[in-house]
């Protein structure tokens, strides 16, 4: 049977998504977009297997809303997060349910919560507009941080071999053999007031803290136990990627163009990073698209126990930890924020599912064969 | 079988320096616990200068570091450290909330094999329907919960609209012990009534543990499967006539090798799982300790049951290893 390949609206806004990239390398580096003419078809292709897969799109249409979020969200939200009505008109009962519209005789304003409030009457979705945030720049700081280390450390362990190899990966065994949320809950609960005492003696980091999670100055006191979480959670992520990085390396190094490579005197260093790590990178972006759900659980893990943000930060986790006592009478605490985890996760995961089939050359040859038949189709008429 | 031998031998020599990594990062975690935690145990603000200094020495805060590992890690092993919040030994503590968490896990791992290994078996007869499908989404839905947010849901089902489950203390223990696991011993030696009542607490906080495992087990189960049953000796089978669930029998077999090593590793993430879970139902296990001793400064336990914890965790992977070798004769490294 001869199918042919119909483009739709997706994939013609892949074809000019491409185009506009490839221009825009170019501006930077003269005469790329020439050079890497192959390259680019190859993203085309990815971007039409993407745009076939349903469950992967819906995957990326959760995590665009996400990163949406936790770049606007605390711009969006209609109060901030530390505002606590609850001072000012204290004759509601708290948490108010979702709906419920409270007088405040000071400011001479009226307060609708739209999903509820806490028990300081705080407005939950406000608090979630800015819990957005707080995942976001975990989840961003841990993936950068934690996974290149670990692919470092697997490279430099597959590709030297001996001794070297020996010290990495036993390090990496030892950290290996904890269960990750049990060494992540341990480093978190000890580890707080060190760094909040590093935080404080060093003033550039902890006005880009702030920034970051977009928080107010007075909150300065609080750093410690979120920066705790973050490098608990780096320290629990690196292992299983010098492992990974290390079985492929350990493959790749022995093909005949690593030994060309090392034959015409390139050093280590340039095989590793410019020749051995663009060819084992595929199954590794896999692992770190999917991981980015798994960090968001974890922090929301860690901090549904206590750990890391402390009020009046907002955090999803946090702001079911502190909902639980409400519990089932105030069931919007607990409901929406790990609703919101759930999505988020889901759509990292459906993304990074998608991805594998997308990064199997199988798929992108199967429908390259298609597109270049209508292509020329289009062209003749 | 000296093969095998040789193998065992070797995997139990790599286990040595593994345990002697987790003394090390379990006491690195011990060395950065904030400068003075002896003033909180002493009583907080109010602690008397003698009483502090008294429990500096008792707790070796003032030597060198090599000093403290020893008086750490030698105080895990003899039992001999007391736990300032509750002046009992640590270990003893934890020995108490142990079954509990034991129990949990493996309730939640009989859910997964109840669940996982048929869903993936089915997915797999069923490749490329909607059945499959549904599994597929399933098993990410499921990798995609916080298992807080899964446990409340369920509490607000099962205990607050219908009260199916039990939420408070937990069920005594059978007066025999064998393995020191209740619902088992209760079943073992035929009290029914306790085992009847340990499952009522356990079954709802059991399969909150185990959700995510089951699909992560079916979509492994159902790949494994697949790949088994495209062998050329399944070909040969059929071609002799062999009865259709025979040929699925001897596929089944072949499959079986890289599902016991998923399963370790489930027991594995289940052992993590396990604090969440226990602190949602409230159960007095290991991990709802940890968390206690978390809000009380209480460091050695903390400490203790970081350990814990990484030994069940590399003995399972050490069991698991070893199962591998047996089952598939192929695998000896």
């Amino acid at each position: 049977m001869q199918e042919e390949y119909k483009k739709g609206i997706l994939d013609r806004l892949a074809d000019k998504f491409v185009y506009a990239l490839g221009s825009f390398i170019s501006l930077f580096k003269k005469g790329w977009k020439e050079k890497n003419k192959s390259k680019m078809e190859e993203w085309r292709l990815m971007l039409y297997a993407l745009n076939r897969s349903p469950p992967a799109l819906i995957g990326l249409v959760l995590v665009i809303g996400f990163i949406f979020l936790g770049i606007f969200g605390p711009h969006l939200a209609p109060w901030k997060y530390n505002y606590f009505p609850s001072l000012e008109n204290w004759t509601v009962q708290y948490p108010a349910p979702p709906g419920t519209s409270v007088y405040l005789p000071y400011s001479h304003k009226t307060i609708t919560y739209p999903l509820g409030s806490d028990n300081y009457g705080r407005d939950l979705l406000s608090m979630l507009l800015h819990g957005a945030r707080t995942s976001f720049v975990i989840s961003i700081i841990v993936i950068f941080l934690g996974v290149p280390l670990g692919i470092i450390l697997g490279l430099i362990a597959g590709y030297h071999g001996g001794k070297i190899d020996e010290l990495i990966m036993r390090i990496t065994d030892m950290f290996l053999a904890f269960p990750a949320l049990i060494l992540a809950i341990a480093l978190s609960a000890v580890l707080p007031q060190r760094l909040q005492m590093f935080v404080q003696s060093h003033v550039v980091l902890e006005k880009l803290t702030l920034l970051l999670f977009a928080l107010d100055r007075r909150e300065v006191g609080n750093l410690g136990n979120l920066l705790s979480v973050i490098f608990a959670m780096i320290i629990v992520w690196w292992p299983a990627y010098a492992r990974i990085t290390r079985g492929s390396t350990l493959t790749e190094k022995e093909k005949l163009y690593i030994e060309a490579a090392r034959a015409i005197g390139l050093s280590s260093r340039t095989i590793m990073f410019k020749h051995i790590l663009p060819n084992i990178i595929g199954p590794i972006l896999v692992y770190i698209t999917l991981d980015f759900g798994g960090v968001i659980l974890m922090e929301a893990g860690l901090s549904f126990l206590g750990l890391g943000a402390t009020p009046p930060i907002a955090d999803w986790g946090r702001i079911v930890y502190d909902g639980i006592q409400y519990f089932p009478r105030a069931w919007w605490l607990i409901f929406y924020p790990g609703l919101l985890v759930m999505l988020v996760a889901l759509g990292w995961n459906l993304l990074g599912d998608g991805f594998r089939d997308i990064l199997d050359p199988k798929t992108r040859r199967s429908i390259e064969f298609k597109v270049k038949k209508s292509e020329e189709a289009e062209s003749n008429v | 079988m000296a093969n095998l031998k040789k193998f065992l031998v070797r995997r139990l020599l790599t286990f040595i320096p593994t345990l002697i990594g987790v003394t090390l990062i379990v006491f690195v975690i011990a060395y950065v616990i904030p400068a003075n935690p002896a003033k909180a145990w002493a009583g907080g603000e109010k602690a008397s200068e003698e009483a502090v200094k008294q429990i500096i020495a008792e707790y070796h805060l003032d030597q060198p570091w090599y000093d403290q590992y020893w008086f750490l890690i030698s105080g895990l092993a003899t039992n001999s450290i007391i736990d300032p919040r509750t002046s009992n030994p640590v270990m003893g503590d934890i020995s108490e909330r142990f079954p509990v968490t034991f129990q949990l896990a493996i309730i939640a791992f009989v859910f997964i094999l109840l669940l996982g290994l048929p869903l993936g078996l089915v997915s797999a007869l069923k490749r490329n329907t909607w059945v499959d499908t549904i599994v597929r989404i399933f098993a990410l839905i499921g990798v995609s919960t916080p298992i807080f947010w899964l446990g409340y849901l369920l509490l607000y089902i099962f205990f607050v609209k219908y009260r199916i489950t039990d939420l408070a203390g937990v069920p005594p223990s059978p007066p025999t012990q064998i393995f020191h696991v209740p619902i088992i011993d209760s079943l073992l030696t035929g009290h029914f009534t306790i085992f009847k009542q340990h499952f009522a607490r356990f079954w709802l906080p059991g399969f909150t543990l185990g959700f995510a495992g089951m699909g992560v087990l079916a979509r492994f189960v159902r790949n494994s499967f697949l790949e088994a049953i495209s062998g050329d000796y399944i070909e040969f089978l059929k071609a002799k006539g062999v009865p259709k669930l025979k040929v699925y029998r001897h596929a089944l077999k072949n499959a079986l090798v890289p599902i016991v090593t998923v399963l370790g590793l489930q027991f594995g993430s289940l052992l993590g799982g396990t604090p969440i879970t226990e602190t949602v139902f409230s159960l007095p296990g290991m991990g709802s300790y940890a968390i206690d001793a978390i809000r009380n400064l209480d460091f050695p336990a903390i400490i203790a049951i970081t350990f814990i914890y990484a030994i069940i965790f590399v003995t399972t992977n050490l069991i698991v290893d070893i199962l591998y070798a047996v089952i598939d004769p192929r695998v000896r490294y």
